[in-house]
Order: structure tokens, then C-alpha cells, then sequence
């Protein structure tokens, strides 16, 4: 019968001979079982009406025990108390599939007497849960996330991120006040500027004007704050800067339109004063949104290490913490497993995944006696190793706290519009004095030679100036997005734009990582299909290339199954069919089995031999990517230099070198090494951009003045990176630093508008000419300007 | 007369805006927006029982915190 039922619970179908039948429904293993009759105890189950058909992933249930969340040292590390006296924790909900998933877990942790609060964020699977520790402890929390089929993870919600959430939150809050006013004053400045030309009362313009100051009023004070902050910051440290401009402007624009409306006599400019703090702050909060925190980057490292080791104790395995493993420890590791700890082998053998460290795919064959190194991975080793190192000496813990240390070592290149701004300020608020008093000694008015100088800020206002980056930036991030090139934080466009160094990873970054096929030496007919199914069930890169290759020739090859069939680590594969002996693989394994061979190759080769006689020879290469040329010939126009970091030996770093035209290059290098080599690049002054892909690149990225990750590399490397290629390729590479100066340049013409507007119209204010309807217009039309010169540019992009 | 009925007229509109805005506010502050996902699910969940759910809570964290803080 091949009619499948699915789950009641998790929905996944199957065969109902395999379910379990439990009165009208159906359950594929005794979890999903209990998970539902406990939702259905607990009146919850109308989750399955909410959720409706979604498959979910049947609970497991081999957990390690709970009772370990209850312990002090847990407790001090990730439980805080809030300031009504409860506990509240950080966890991450594995498991979250819809959001009836997230209604399902408040709803079951609201039940539990003693849980406060219990906040799930769907898009993120963080929740923050609150609870009073003596009526219920964390372990029953989390037992009854358990229960329902979800598991949780504490992590420690690090101080910076929760800043950087009340942060855009803050200028959420600010930016609706500033908008909102905004709008409304803009209408009832409408009504002004009409009264203005066609005639108005003097009552109904004080009334405007009052209606105009009601509203302003939050707009300076509450919204505008940031800037007061900022100038008062500024101040302290000795430097005039864009927010001292903002706010010594807003604020006497403020003060002597409420003296006008008392007075009621001129003009007031409220809507100046709420135009300027509206736009600047929407550049400031652009700029804050497309900031990245080094904490999120850390925090997603360290939840990707295990804190759990299997190791012997009095002839058991036992699980033990990651941090309670002392020198001397026998440590089990089963194929598929991470190391964690240095140590020397003791028992069994395998071959190891040690990319992190080298970077290179080719697997690493390690037996009793030798050494394993944390932070590399067992493919099909079964082994138990002596610790020789407790974990916080050991090569991973270095990596991370090197990792730490780099991040937070990482150069910030000050901005030019920062740079340019200081200067600006100093100059108009100098300019408006000059003015106030030379206009008080000539016409002896206080109040006239106040107006015009005040006149001088508001025109001079930056508005244009303060969204001449983050337009700029904004049209520099959108062509990226578009090409598949993430820029991660905005500054990163212009740190790119001014790089003068290139440092290039060669596995996976030039080349593309996995051997192909180069040519084909067939001696003796033989049937595909053995071949293929031969290397069809090796992970070893060799043994894929071959498999793709043949794939490639014939579509619908099919597979059969051998009788029997063996992985010689190291060396290849051996299998047996119908009293046929294969074997396949390299060199060392037809010298084992005293085979000769005459031709000799440089390339990487992979033999077939069928009863002891070789029967077909293929030669694989790393191939190197397209697009090398375009990317080589785009950094020799641009006086970029081109280095080559490569963990690999020196001839094929050397081969790979002479190929793509690379003549400054470094072989052999550990991930230590690649980042002496970028810190030595800085001290010459240099500005460094690091192309990687892999584990062993990370530091040498987080160093780099801008780090690009590869998508299809480590997850690790796209979270250290500041621009991330989703598509791989040298394409997106040379595309990246395109737009990049493309942005750049946009940003250095965006603020030459913005000045010469500036300088056009500053003279003017001077002199006294500025009407109020030709203040406001100017403003708009600088802003514009800028806008619209951003869009021309994307414009161009997007046509090409 | 006029100048009245216009002051009164922006007094009236600017006050409703206010309040559109101070809801907004509330609403911000107190944390609904920040899961865009759930923002929007919520409307499918939403009902007599949640209600009865949500002031239930809210009973339960007040009586909790009295006890917590008797003075």
C-alpha cells in the first residue's frame, strides 16, 4: 500500500503500517504522541488549527539533563534580575517553524504558575522570559519547552546589542514625533505663504504661528535631542561638529520665532526650524540602521561551539562540560563530530576535515599516536585522544579569543562627510557672528542684524549635507543588493572606494575549490557504472570530481550496489561485485597493491583498476574561476596591489600564482600567519581589503580594513565579513569595488552640490537678501538636488 | 469671529493627531513592532480567548509583584 498518512502532529507523511494508531489519529513516533495529548490536555490544541498543515520536526528526545540550568554558575552567567525583583533570561527556541509555533510556546509558558513574561521573537527565535524564581525554577521552563516539542538555548544577550536595540528604538520614537509635527506644520505653512502673497490678517498669522510653535516645540526638544547630545559631546572633546550647527541653528531659529510671535509683527520659521531636525535626523537614523555590531558577529561564534564532551571515566562514557576537561582526559570522538580539544590519538584512526586551519578541502588521514588539533572536524573517524590541553589553552579558545581581539582591533576609517562637516560648522557659525556684528554696527538694530544672521544658519543649514552620504550610500547599497554583493554597513562603500591592497585566499576564493577533470586515459573498456558508483559514496573531493565528471557524460548513468565495499583513508576506495575486485584512487594505493603505471603526472590523478589491472586514469585540477582577467586588469588600472595567502604547499600556490598573473604571494600560511601578514600591511600604512572564504581566514578578515566572505563559504567567514558575494564569483568582486567608487564618488559630488549651493546662496544671507519664502525654497531645493543627483547615478547603474 | 473658528479648527485637528500619535507611541514603546512577523500574525490570533489570556497574565504578574514588593 502506498498511500501515506501524515502525523497529527508534525505532519510529516509515512506508511500507516509504521505509525502508531491512537483512536482516530495517526503518530509517527511516541514524541509526537505525547506532545499531542499534552497540547490537548492543556486546551492548546488549537495550535493544529492555527498551524495548519505545516510539518514540524518530530520532538526528540534525548536532551541533556535540564537540571543544569539551575546552577549558579549558570545563573551568573546568563540570569539577570530586573528591577521589580524577578529573574529574566536570554534563550534561543530551536525549532520555531510559523508563527502558531511562537503562540503555542507563549501560550504554554504563560500557563506555568510563576511565569511572568514570556516574549518570542519569530524572526529571530530569541525570547525573553521572566519568571519569579521561587514559585518556579528555569529547568521547569525550559522541561516544559522540552515537552512541547521545542528545545532552548541561553545565550548571554550581550550589553551592546541590547544598546543597540534601544537605540533605533529611541530614534523610532523620535522620528514618528519629528514626521508627524512636520507634516502638520507643513500644511498650516501653507496657509502662511498663501496669506503672504494674496494677504492675511496679522491675528490669523499669530494664530498660524502659535499653531506652528505648539508643534515645533516636541520637534527641537524631543526629537532634536540627539543633537543637542551630540554638540555637547562634541564640545567636550574640543571638536565643532554637524550637531552643534544643527542645534545652535534650530534653537535661535526657535527662540526668535517665539519673539516674532509675541511680538506679532515679521515672519517666524517654525517650519525651518522642524524641516531641519526632521531631515538631518533621518540621515542620522540611516546611518545608525546601517551600522553592524561587532557583539552579533561574536555572539553567533561562540553559540556554535558545543559546551558538551564525551569522555571515559571508569570504563563508561560520560558527558562532561566543555570547561571541566583536565589535562589527561580520555575524550571520545565519533565520525561527523567536532573537536574540541587539543590532544594525541589513543585509540582508532580516520581521516580529520581540517579546513579551519588550512583551509584546503583535502581530508587529513591521522592514526594512533598523532596529534588532533580543536577546531577541526572527523569525517568517518571513530577515536578516543588524551587531552593535552584544557580548553581555555587550547588552539580553538586562541582563535576565538584572537577573533575577539581583531574585531575589536579593526581600523575605522573616518568618514569624509564627518571630516568636511567639522570644517562647515566651524565656518558658518563664524560667518553668521561676522555678520550679526557687522550688521549691528552698520544699521545699529538689534533686531535686523539678529534676523539676517540667523538667516545665514538656516540657509546654510546641512540639510543636503547631512543626507548627502546616506542617499549616496543608500543608492551604493541597493546596486550591490541587486548584483548579489551585500554590504554589510554603509561605511564599508567608502572604506572599499579607498583601498589600495587586495589580499586574495586562494581555495575557494580564485579557485573554485572542488577538482575537476581535466582529461581522461580510458586503457581497457570497462562499464561506467562501476566507476560511478564507486566514487558516487566518497565524500573525498577527488572522488567528486570524478563522479561529476562522469555525471556530466552520461545523465542517466545508474548506480549499483556493490557486494562489498571499503574507504581506504588516504588512499581509495576498495569494493567487490559478482567476484569482481575494484579499486580506485591515487598513487600510494596502486603501489600498495604493486601495481605499475608508466605515465606520471603533475597534476592530481585518480586511477581505476578492475582485477588488478589499471583500466583508466584521470587527471583533476582546482580550476581557477572565471572573470580572473577582468578583476586583474580592474586592479592594475586602479594601482590596487594583488597579494596571494594560501595555506597550500608552495608549488601549487606558485602554479595558481603564475596562472592569474599574481606575482606578490605567501605559501603555507596558518590563520595566524595571514593575520601577521594583514596587521604588517596596516603598518606600512596600507588599507587592506581580505577576499576568504573558509575558517582559517577569519582572523586575517576581521583585521582587514574591509573583509569580503564568499556566500558559499564557512558560515563564520559571511558573518566576520563586511561585504558578503552570494554568488561566489570574481564578477561580484570587481562589480564590488565598482560600485563601490562609484558610491564614493556620488558622495564626493553629492557634498560638492551641497557646498556650492552653500556658497551660492550664503553670500546672499549676508547681504540680507533672504526672504522667507526664498529660506524655504532654497532648503527643499538643495535636499533635492542631491536626492535627485543619487537617483541619476542609480539610474545609469541600473540601465547597464 | 473667524479667527475663532480657525484657531479652534487647528486646536481640534492638531489635538486628535496627537493622540493617533501618542497611541503609536504606546504602541512602539511597549514592544508591538518589533517583530514585524509577528506584528502581522497577530491579527489571526486574536479573539475572545486571547483577551481572557492576556488580562489573565496581567492579573498574575500584578499579584505576583505585590508580593514581591508588599509596601
Amino acid at each position: 500500500m502506498s498511500h501515506k498518512i501524515s502525523c497529527s502532529h508534525c505532519h510529516l507523511e509515512f506508511d500507516p503500517s509504521v505509525m502508531i494508531k491512537d483512536e482516530e489519529y495517526y503518530f509517527c513516533c511516541s514524541g509526537c504522541q505525547s506532545v499531542f495529548h499534552l497540547l490537548c490536555d492543556e486546551k492548546l490544541d488549537s495550535f493544529y488549527e492555527k498551524s495548519k498543515n505545516i510539518t514540524l520536526s518530530p520532538p526528540s528526545k534525548n536532551f541533556e539533563d535540564s537540571s543544569s540550568f539551575d546552577t549558579p554558575s549558570f545563573y551568573n552567567k546568563f540570569v539577570k534580575v530586573n528591577s521589580d525583583g524577578f529573574c529574566e533570561v536570554s534563550l534561543i527556541i530551536e525549532g520555531i517553524h510559523c508563527s502558531a509555533c511562537v503562540w503555542l510556546n507563549e501560550k504554554a509558558l504563560h500557563k506555568m504558575d510563576g511565569v511572568i513574561e514570556a516574549n518570542i521573537n519569530f524572526t529571530n527565535n530569541k525570547a525573553t522570559i521572566v519568571w519569579a524564581d521561587d514559585i518556579v525554577k528555569l529547568s521547569a521552563i525550559i522541561d516544559m519547552i522540552r515537552s512541547i516539542g521545542y528545545n532552548a538555548f541561553a545565550y548571554d544577550s550581550s550589553a551592546q546589542e541590547i544598546h543597540a536595540n534601544r537605540e533605533r528604538k529611541a530614534y523610532y520614537l523620535k522620528m514618528a514625533v519629528a514626521i508627524f509635527a512636520s507634516m502638520n506644520i507643513m500644511w498650516i505653512a501653507v496657509a502662511q505663504y498663501a496669506g503672504y502673497f494674496s494677504g492675511i490678517t496679522q491675528d490669523v498669522k499669530t494664530i498660524l504661528n502659535i499653531a506652528e510653535g505648539v508643534l515645533a516645540t516636541p520637534v527641537l526638544f524631543y526629537s532634536g535631542w540627539v543633537f543637542f547630545r551630540g554638540a555637547y559631546y562634541g564640545l567636550r572633546a574640543k571638536v565643532i561638529n554637524m550637531d552643534l550647527l544643527v542645534a545652535t541653528g534650530a534653537t535661535l531659529t526657535y527662540f526668535y520665532s517665539l519673539y516674532i510671535t509675541i511680538l506679532g509683527r515679521g515672519e517666524a520659521y517654525f517650519d525651518s526650524v522642524s524641516m531641519i531636525v526632521t531631515f538631518v535626523l533621518i540621515g542620522k537614523f540611516l546611518e545608525v540602521l546601517s551600522k553592524k555590531s561587532a557583539a552579533d558577529v561574536l555572539d553567533k561564534i561562540t553559540k556554535n561551539i558545543p559546551t558538551d564532551v564525551k569522555i571515559i571515566k571508569q570504563n563508561s562514557i560520560v558527558i562532561c562540560k566543555l570547561d571541566d576537561i583536565i589535562v589527561g582526559d580520555i575524550v571520545v570522538v565519533s565520525s561527523g563530530e567536532r573537536v574540541l580539544l587539543d590532544g594525541e590519538i589513543v585509540r582508532g584512526s580516520g581521516s580529520f576535515d581540517e579546513s579551519s586551519l588550512t583551509g584546503e578541502s583535502e581530508p587529513v588521514y591521522k592514526s594512533v599516536g598523532m596529534n588532533v588539533i580543536s577546531g577541526t572536524a572527523s569525517i568517518d573517524a571513530d577515536i578516543h585522544f588524551r587531552v593535552i590541553k584544557d580548553f581555555k589553552h587550547s588552539t580553538l579558545s586562541n582563535i576565538v579569543t584572537l577573533l575577539e581581539s581583531a574585531i575589536n582591533k579593526k581600523p575605522k576609517i573616518q568618514l569624509m562627510a564627518n571630516r568636511l562637516s567639522e570644517h562647515f560648522s566651524t565656518v558658518i557659525l563664524t560667518l553668521s557672528f561676522i555678520t550679526f556684528i557687522v550688521w549691528w554696527i552698520w544699521s545699529n538694530s538689534f533686531e535686523t542684524s539678529f534676523m539676517v544672521a540667523i538667516s545665514v544658519i538656516i540657509i546654510a543649514c546641512p540639510c543636503a549635507l547631512a543626507l548627502a552620504t546616506p542617499v549616496a550610500t543608500l543608492v551604493g547599497l541597493g546596486l550591490g543588493a541587486s548584483r548579489g554583493i551585500l554590504f554589510k554597513e554603509a561605511a564599508g562603500l567608502e572604506s572599499m572606494a579607498k583601498a589600495d591592497t587586495l589580499v586574495l585566499d586562494k581555495t575557494g576564493t580564485i579557485t573554485v575549490g572542488k577538482p575537476e577533470v581535466i582529461s581522461e586515459n580510458i586503457y581497457k573498456n570497462f562499464d561506467r557504472r562501476l566507476l560511478y558508483s564507486l566514487v558516487k559514496s566518497s565524500n573525498h573531493p577527488v572522488a567528486k570530481g570524478v563522479a561529476k565528471y562522469i555525471k556530466e557524460q552520461d545523465e542517466k548513468i545508474d548506480e549499483i550496489v556493490f557486494d562489498e565495499y571499503m574507504q581506504i583513508p588516504a588512499k581509495g576506495i576498495r569494493a567487490k561485485y559478482k567476484n569482481e575486485e575494484f579499486l580506485g584512487g591515487n598513487l600510494k594505493l596502486l603501489q600498495e597493491n604493486s601495481l605499475q603505471v608508466e605515465v606520471s603526472t603533475k597534476e592530481t590523478s585518480f586511477y581505476f583498476v578492475v582485477n588488478n589491472e589499471v583500466v583508466a586514469m584521470y587527471e583533476l585540477r582546482d580550476k581557477i574561476k572565471n572573470n580572473i582577467s577582468e578583476l586583474m586588469e580592474n586592479m592594475l588600472q586602479n594601482n590596487i596591489d594583488v597579494v596571494l595567502l594560501s595555506g597550500d604547499h608552495e608549488n601549487i600556490t606558485k602554479k595558481v600564482a603564475l596562472e592569474v598573473g599574481i606575482k606578490n604571494f605567501m605559501f603555507e600560511q596558518t590563520p595566524q600567519d595571514k593575520a601577521k601578514y594583514i596587521e604588517k600591511l596596516h603598518k606600512e600604512g596600507k588599507k587592506v581589503v581580505m577576499v576568504g572564504d573558509g575558517v582559517n581566514d577569519i582572523l586575517a578578515l576581521a583585521l582587514a580594513d574591509i573583509a569580503i566572505a564568499m556566500g558559499g563559504g564557512s558560515d563564520i567567514a559571511v558573518e566576520v565579513g563586511d561585504v558578503v558575494l552570494l554568488d561566489d564569483s570574481l564578477k561580484s568582486l570587481s562589480d564590488a569595488f565598482k560600485i563601490s567608487r562609484t558610491t564614493f564618488g556620488l558622495i564626493k559630488q553629492n557634498l560638492f552640490i551641497s557646498l556650492a549651493y552653500n556658497a551660492l546662496t550664503i553670500p546672499l544671507a549676508m547681504a540680507g537678501y533672504v526672504i522667507p519664502l526664498f529660506a524655504a525654497i532654497s532648503m527643499s531645493l538643495s535636499s533635492l538636488l542631491v536626492v535627485g543627483n543619487s537617483m541619476r547615478i542609480r539610474h545609469k547603474w541600473m540601465r547597464s | 469671529m473667524d479667527n475663532w473658528v480657525i484657531a479652534m479648527m487647528l486646536g481640534v485637528s492638531i489635538f486628535l493627531g496627537a493622540i493617533a500619535l501618542f497611541a503609536f507611541l504606546w504602541a512602539v514603546k511597549n514592544g508591538q513592532f518589533d517583530d514585524e512577523e509577528k506584528f502581522l500574525n497577530a491579527v489571526k490570533f486574536d479573539g475572545e480567548n486571547e483577551l481572557n489570556d492576556a488580562l489573565k497574565q496581567e492579573e498574575k504578574k500584578e499579584s505576583l509583584k505585590r508580593k514581591y514588593k508588599p509596601e
